[in-house]
Order: C-alpha cells, then structure tokens, then sequence
C-alpha cells in the first residue's frame, strides 16, 4: 500500500468514496452516449466543480474521470490514452488542493469480450490496461470497477501490478442472480482477487444498496480483504432514467453493509454529494470490523468453486501418456477432442480437470494456452495445470482465469525454488509430490518428512497452508506390493498431523495387473478412509465414480444421500429423447440413421474384430450419410436430423480412428481439408456443422477455428499441403477477410482450391472473390469435396 | 429488466428449416430438453429510451445524444416520426457459453439450441416493444436495426453507449461492430402522432426486399 493510503487507512475507520459522475457531468449538458473522458480535456472546469462538490461533502477518495479512457474506446474522440489521463488526474488534483483527499486512477472494463468468447486476446486486455495504469502513475491508487468478468479483472491486476507500486482496489459488478453478466460468481471473484494480491474488494453499480446488502453479505464470508460498497440510488426508470433511492433512504440502507467489514463507501449511477454527505455523517461515529474468516481450502473457475471439504474427483483423462489417440490429437492441433474429453469427464463426475499437453514433438507452451483458453470456455470445473516445465506453468497461470491448482512440486531444491514462486505470483493451490533427489522414499515417514518440508517452504512464501495438498505417490502394486500400503500410511500421516489436503493419483496402482478396475477401486477406497482428498482417476469408469459417491454417502458427508439417489436412482430409466426401441439387433447403418451413437459404437467395435476399417466406412457409413444426404436435399429429411446422423457416424468414427491407432491398420483419410471461419467473425456453429459432415466421410479436417487471421489460413494450407480450403462467413462485415483470405491463398498458393459458404454469402458474391466453389449448406460442401479429391 | 420469456414454437421450426412438416416425437422432445436448458442458462433483459427526433444535413438527429441517423432507409422508415424509441436485447452471453458447449458435447443440441436462442431474443424485442408501446402511447413502426438496407452497422456503439447497454444488459461490442452476447439485437421504432401506414408497422413483413431471398432457408415463403 502507498503510504498515502496507508496514512489515511490507519487514520479513519471508514473511508468515504465519491458518488456517480455520468449523472452530475449530464446535469451540466453532457450528452447520453457522448464520451465522458474527453471533457478532461474540454470542460476540466466542470470536473473540477464536480470533484469539488465531493471533497465538500466528505469524499476521502475521488475518483478521475478516468473510467473509459482506453485506447480503443477513445479512438472514437481522437484523443490520447496518456493526455486524456493526465489531464483528469490534474483535474482530480486541482481540486483537492489544500485537503488531504486522495486521487485515484478509475478503470473500467474495455468494451470488448475476451477469447474465447469474444475476440480480445488477454495479452491485448493486458496491454490496453498497462498503457493506462503508466499513464496513471500521478495517482495514489488504482480502482477498477464495473467489472463484470473476472479474466478481463486478472488481466487489469496483473498489468497494475506489474507496471506500478501503487494499491489497487477492484469492485465488480453483480446482478440479482449473484452472478455477473458474464458468470463470474461472487466466491470465485473474491478467492481469485484476494489470491492476486490486490488491496481492497468489494461490488459496485448495478443495483441499489437494498438489493447489494445479500451479495456483499455472501462476499464477506469469502474473503478477509476490506470490502468496498459503491451502490447505486436505487432501481432506475426506464424512461425518465431517474433513480428511486433517496440520500436519507440509501444511507439508511447502506448502514446494514458495515458491519460486515465494509472500510471504503461511496455510491455509483444516480448518486450526488448529497449522497456522500449522508454517507459521511452515517460513518463518521463508526467503527471498520475487519472479517476473520477461516477461508477453506478451495480452488475455482470464474463460475464455479469448489471446495475442497470432502473427496473430490480430478479427472485424468487429458494427458497423453500412453493414449496413441490423444497424442494425434496434439500433434493436429485437434481442440475439439481435447474438449469433448473435458466434457465427458465432467459429465460422468470429475471437479476439478487435470490437463497435461506435454508431448516432445509438440510447442508445449502455445498447446497449453491454447488448451486453457478454450477450455474456460466450455466447461466450469477448475483447472489442475500439468506440467514438468516452470515455463509452461507459468504462462499458464497467466492466462487461467480462477484459481488453479499447479501440478506438481516436488521436494527437489530446484523445484522449490522454481515452482513455489510462481504459485505465490499467480494464487494457485500446488500439489507437492512426496519426492526429492533421492528419489521417492520407501517409508512413510520419509515421504511425510519431505511433505512437512514442502509446506514450510511454502508457508514462508506466503502461500496459505490450505493451498497445499500433497501427494503421497501411488507405486505400481504389481512392481512394489510392499509399498502400497506405506502410501496409505502416508496419507494418513499428512493429513492428520500436518492437517493438510492429499491427492493421489490412483489408476497406476493396478498397472501390469489383470481386472485393473478391481484393483483400483479397492485402493481407491482403503486411501480415502485414510483421508485422501482429491484422488485423480478416470471419472469415466462408474464404478470409480461411483465408489467416491458411495464413500461420501457411507462417511454422511452426502446427507441425506440426496447426491447418490439423484445419480442412481435413475439410472434403470431410458434416455428421454433418445430411446431405441430395440436396437439389439440393429444393422450399423441403421443405427447411423437413427442417430444412436452408443448403439453405433458398440456395433463398430464388433464389426472391427473381422471387418476392414475401410469397408466399414465405404459400404456402410458412407452409403447411410449419403442417404440422409439425399432426403435433405429432397425437403424430406430437416438439418437437425441430418447432424443428428453424422454425429452418430463420428462416433463411428471414433472407435475407429482409435482402433487404426491401435493395430497401425491403414488410416481412412480420403485427403486433408482446411476450415476456418474468417477473421473477424466469430459465429462459428455452422463451421462446425460442415466440419462433422466431411470427417465422416473420411476427409480429415484441419480446424483452424473462428476468427482465424488470413494469412494463417495460408501458411497453414503450404505447411500441410491441403488441397482444399473451406471458408465460412457469417456477417456482412467480415465478407472482406474472406475475400482477403481468397486472395491471398490465391497469389501464394495457386493449386489449392478454395470452397466458401454462410449464412451472408451468395453464389454471385463467391464468384466475385474469386472463388472456386460456393456451398449453400453442409451436405454441398461434401459434394464439392468428392469432387475435388475425385473419391 | 429481467422477465421470463416465451418462445415462439414456430419461430423455432423455422430457424430448423421445418416448414411445413412437423418433427417426430423424438425430435420434438429433443427440442423440448433443449429449450429447459436455455431457458434455466439464461437471462434475458432489455433496456430503452424515448427520444425526440430532428431532421439535419447528415440524415436523422436524435436529440440530447450525438447519435445521428444516417440512410436513405432509414429515413423513410421514420418519415413523419417525431420521436422514436431506441432499445436494446440480450438473451445473455449465457446462452453463447451453453452453446459452445453443447458443440463439444452434442453438435445436435448444439444445432437446435442456436436456433431457440435465436427465437428467445425475438422475444425479449417483443418484450421491450410491447413496454415501450405501453409507455409511448402514440403510433409506431417496427423494428429497424443498423445493418439493415444502408443503415450502416457502424451506429452501433453509439447507439449502445446512448443505452449504456454495456452497464445495464453487459452486451459488448467489437472491431466488426459484432456484438457479443451472439444473441442481442438493437433497433429503433419510429413514434408518431399520425397513423403509420401497415408496411411501415411490419403488418406485411415479408422477404420481398431481402437480397438474401432466393436462398434463405429461413424464408417465410414456401
């Protein structure tokens, strides 16, 4: 902290804020949607008057009318980031001359969603934040409000953080449901901030203080931070824009949050000085209550947390060790395998999701962003980053939004000294692995001993005890039988002397061993009576997952059993929407045509065991994709239908792919195509759609994703030699990167063909760009493709 | 402003390319499923303001912002309108993130809820038009968006930032004027104290003027 702040924090028990500034800079003739940052400039007289008129009336703190000065938002005013910044802070500063008020720089959100969602990379989010936060380094403490989504937030406290000394604050903004508009919940905002180091928490804008009294209540049972309450006057009406709260009203209201460790008050949209007087005069007898909550072991994503207060599942299944179609995965850039193992895994049961990339012959690092990023967007269980190299850890951790878990530590002197660090830089839980130079002890009590010295290592770095979960190491029972109990033995030790989480990895007890389920969910069983915490298992197999629920329902942790009878009460029930009457005996290409993909799965695999991967595709798959494709053409047969076949097909698919992996039979690839949806543009889905259709006719296609920058699309298409490129748009805006994308693909790369379709583009318009083939729908695309590779 | 919404069925099975025939059984409980888990992912809110209209040099003033509206059809569809309403829709960026997951879980689902959620934000728009008609009282035209005809997509972030949409709904806005929650839509009617002839009211909303027409597989017409 400043030592202005400081001063002024150890001076007063609570300190008052300013009020809102869009109304009062309204009142004196800015119009709705003018940008505000750039009167700084114009009108300092009027920001002057305004930040007057708080001093007088109490504000310890004001805010400059810094709020949307970013560079991308100020493009629009033609003024500077840097002038329009100084010019506020000077501002702010004239007026406060001859008191001891304080200036804060305020930031607010960018305008803009992060990827994957949006478009704005983190490192750009990053970016914008810094220029500001320099341009900002004449206040006394930096404040970001209004924010709604906690991974633009991390991306402004680390730029804050790593380009000034000065405090920070950070309010955000939550709706009745104690969500964000983006998701982002209350436990995981605070666990995330507090973990990142930052000064003070709190919520501002939004509603009024009535509605903000149980969202600041549930914040305050998160985090032992000062909290800080900006509330709005009320509820606004929609026409007049007038707000329903009055001074005496709000400051009534606004007693209710104070002993709840509220130290910073002020108000936001429809609050005036009249405001911060009332504030003022309400405090003024008031003393700050600083929370001492027993904070719980938990890790979280920005809209999910879990805590750790019973057994909780880390799935596995991200990880290539020994998974020949995983690595395919990796090698081709294949995300969207990646995610569906997420997604299955989390579905079947898994908390928390390990994700390991690590493969020699791939970018390790690029892989795990890029695995991280999209990840968030799809699933909300937290994350456990994987990784042997600090490097990857680290950008990471960067780039996770939430509070992780970093896999592993160990008792090395290097990976202390390496590892720790970084946990502590970027608030991350860590897993120690009970090993050093020596290896992995034989007895318990030397395991434990290296896990006692993890956590002192830890601990004088900061990190929180309840950060620390350690594993006591699983060996092969087959290799080491002896040794499986003294893990046991360990865990229990670690967990009742050290009083800390344990994790184990479980599935390699059973290597080398027949019936390997058996033998891993009995030991899975004996750990957890011996206090285990976090096995890492493969939540895909039932009766793993159903052993942990079992054990919660046994140990009365799931009372009432009312999580174990939800899971299994139904479980003899048929499907809803997709029940096959009597599929037993189903053919395969009826099965496709049905669209039953576990009916289809199971068929496939028995067909393989005296069948040709190849003749199945060719006489069976194909034929019962090009039928539904002939329906569709014919108005017989709806798109829904038809993704539904392929979908079941691409399970198909699947267990092939997986089954030529296996037996190095010969792959089914009839060519490789190249999608992307062009720059610019992020609807994707009916990409996606296309994608589906050609991997089941046997093309193999290279996804490059949404947004996908033009000459990417060209580099990529040279460096696989594809001789077909598909590019879909989806808005009349980003029709210029498809035909820049055309273009170039056209000068550099002469014999690649280029197909286009979507939802804004026309047959006429293909031809203009210079296209090859135009596709009016999925089945079309399809066609083209056997035309072009002639199959 | 948060409500709950009501989907309109058949908006659905036209977004699904169902014209005239109806789905099975198993498709339509499919559909079913997948509107629940919309509706419980989402939250759905719109956000308006009355204003008052001028005529200048560059096309249409809208008093008290520095939004002007510019176009020829912009113009005629707010010919004789003193005021006119401008709002904005979302059905929230929960409805993106459902979606997103879906494609790596059920490209189907994936399919049918993209299409639901497109219907759902029409019905937030009638939503706030019906507030709106309520609050006006006075004649008005449909809905008319920037992109449409050559009413530029550029107007935009203004047109949010005169709602401070980003604020009140959390809808945000790109380098391509793309907005993101996916499912958001802006517009703005035009109020009158004259009677608005029926095209003008949406009465005889067809695809007759639609570049796209010939091939739009969400056509109106058979």
């Amino acid at each position: 902290m400043s030592n202005r702040l400081k001063e002024l924090f150890d001076k007063k028990q609570i300190i008052i804020l300013d009020g809102g500034m869009g109304t009062m800079l309204q009142a004196k003739g800015m119009q709705m949607g003018e940008t505000p940052e750039k009167l700084n400039l114009e009108k300092p007289e009027w920001l002057i008057d305004i930040h007057r008129q708080y001093i007088d009336a109490g504000s310890d703190i004001i805010y400059a009318n810094t709020f949307g000065a970013n560079r991308l938002k100020l493009k629009r005013c033609g003024c500077s980031v840097d002038e329009v910044i100084k010019a506020a802070i000077d501002n702010a500063r004239k007026a406060a001359e001859g008191t001891d008020t304080l200036v804060a720089l305020d930031i607010g959100p960018i305008g803009q969603l992060l990827e994957p969602t949006g478009t704005l990379s983190f490192d750009e989010a990053y970016d914008i934040y810094k220029e500001q936060v320099i341009a900002g380094a004449e206040a006394d403490l930096i404040v970001f409000e209004t924010m709604s989504d906690l991974y633009e937030l991390k991306a402004a406290v680390l730029a804050a953080r790593e380009n000034s000394t000065l405090p920070i604050i950070c309010t955000m903004t939550f709706e009745a449901t104690h969500r964000t508009f983006t998701g982002t919940c209350i436990s995981s905002a605070a666990m995330t901030l507090e973990a990142l180091g930052i000064d003070a928490i709190g919520v501002n804008c939004s509603l009024g203080p009535k509605e903000l009294l149980p969202i600041v209540e549930e914040m305050s049972q998160w985090t032992n931070l000062p909290l800080v309450v900006k509330p709005n006057a009320g509820l606004p009406d929609p026409v007049t824009n007038e707000y329903d709260c009055s001074p005496e009203e709000f400051t009534s209201l606004a007693k209710a949050f104070m002993p709840l460790g509220v130290k910073y008050i002020g108000g936001c949209c429809g609050t005036s000085p009249d405001y911060v007087r009332a504030l003022s005069e309400m405090t003024r007898d008031l003393v700050y209550k600083p929370q001492h909550n027993q904070l719980p072991a938990a890790v979280c994503s920005a809209t999910k947390t879990v805590v750790i207060d019973q057994p909780r599942i880390i799935g596995e299944r991200i990880n290539p060790t020994g998974k020949k179609r995983f690595k395919e995965a990796l090698v081709n850039g294949d995300i969207g395998y990646i995610l569906s193992q997420a997604i299955e895994q989390t579905d079947a049961g898994a908390d928390i999701l390990d994700v390991n990339v690590g493969l020699p012959s791939i970018d390790e690092k690029a892989m795990m962003i890029r695995a991280i990023k999209e990840l968030q967007g799809v699933v909300d269980a937290p994350l456990q980053i994987d990784s042997t190299m600090p490097e990857v850890l680290e950008a990471a951790l960067r780039i996770y939004n939430g509070k992780p878990i970093v896999n592993s530590v160990n008792g090395e002197e290097k990976s202390l000294s390496t590892v720790l660090p970084l946990v502590k830089r970027y608030g991350a839980a860590v897993v120690g692995l009970t090993l050093d130079e020596n290896g992995i002890p034989k007895k318990a009590e030397e395991r434990f001993a290296i896990a006692e010295r993890i956590l002192n290592r830890a601990l004088a770095l900061g990190i929180r005890k309840e950060d620390v979960y350690i594993d006591c190491l699983t060996l092969t029972a087959s290799a080491e039988q002896a040794a499986v109990y003294e893990t046991v033995k360990a865990v229990e030790m670690v967990k009742t002397r050290l009083g800390l989480r344990t994790v184990l990895g479980v599935s390699n007890i059973s290597f080398g061993l027949p019936n390997r389920e058996l033998v891993n969910c009995n030991f899975l069983q004996m750990a957890l009576t011996k206090g285990l915490d976090l096995p890492i298992m493969n939540p895909n197999v039932a009766l793993m997952t159903g052993a942990v629920r079992a054990y919660k329902l046994l140990m009365n942790i799931d009372v009432n059993s009312t999580d174990f009878i939800a899971h299994y009460s139904g479980a003899q029930e048929a499907p809803k929407a997709a029940a096959p009457a009597n599929s037993s005996n189903m053919d395969l290409s009826a099965a496709v045509a049905a669209g039953l993909k576990e009916e289809c799965k199971r068929i496939t695999k028995q067909l393989l065991q005296d069948t040709e991967a190849m003749e199945i595709v060719n006489t069976m798959l194909i034929p019962a994709l090009d039928k539904a494709g002939a329906e569709f053409e014919k108005g017989k047969l709806f798109l829904p239908q038809l993704i539904q076949t392929a979908s079941a097909s691409q399970a198909c698919f699947e267990v092939i792919k997986e089954h030529i992996l296996s037996t190095g039979e010969q792959s089914v690839s009839k060519g490789k195509i190249i999608l992307a949806t062009v720059k610019g543009d992020i609807h994707d889905i009916g990409k996606n759609i296309v994608k589906v259709l050609l991997e089941n006719y046997g093309y193999e296609v290279l996804d490059l994703g949404r947004d996908v920058d033009c000459q990417l699309v060209v580099d990529e298409a040279i460096k696989n030699q594809v001789p077909l490129v598909g590019l879909s748009a989806l808005m009349t805006t980003t029709l210029g990167s498809m035909e820049e994308t055309v273009k170039l693909l056209k000068e550099q790369y002469p014999e690649c063909i280029t197909m286009v379709g979507g939802a804004v583009v026309t047959p006429e318009y293909a031809e203009q760009i210079g296209a090859d083939y135009y596709a009016n729908d999925a089945k079309e695309s399809v066609d083209i493709a056997r035309k072009v590779f002639g199959n | 402003m948060q409500k709950k919404i009501e989907i309109d069925r058949s908006e659905v099975m036209r977004y699904l390319g169902y014209r005239t025939k109806k789905p099975d059984e198993k498709m339509l409980a499919l559909i079913d499923e997948c509107e629940e888990e919309l509706q419980r992912a989402i939250m759905p809110s719109y956000t308006f303001r009355i204003l008052g209209l001028e005529r200048v040099k560059e096309g249409i003033s809208v008093v008290s912002t520095p939004l002007i509206l510019e176009g020829v059809d912009i113009s005629r569809h707010l010919a004789g309108c003193s005021r006119c309403a401008i709002f904005a829709a979302t059905v929230s960026l929960g409805a993106d993130r459902l979606i997103k997951s879906l494609e790596a879980r059920d490209m189907t689902r994936a399919y049918i809820t993209d299409a639901i959620a497109g219907a759902a934000v029409e019905a937030v728009c009638d939503q706030a038009e019906s507030e709106i008609a309520f609050r006006a009282k006075s004649f008005r035209t449909w809905r008319y968006s920037p992109g449409y005809g050559d009413f530029p997509l550029e107007t935009q972030p203004l047109l949010l930032d005169v709602l401070n949409a980003g604020k009140l709904l959390g809808i945000t806005v790109g380098e391509n004027n793309i907005m993101i929650p996916s499912k958001s839509v802006t517009a703005v009617i035009g109020l009158s104290d004259h009677p608005i002839d029926l095209t003008r009211q949406g009465c005889h909303r067809s695809c007759n003027n639609c570049r796209m027409r010939s091939r739009c597989s969400f056509s109106r017409e058979e």
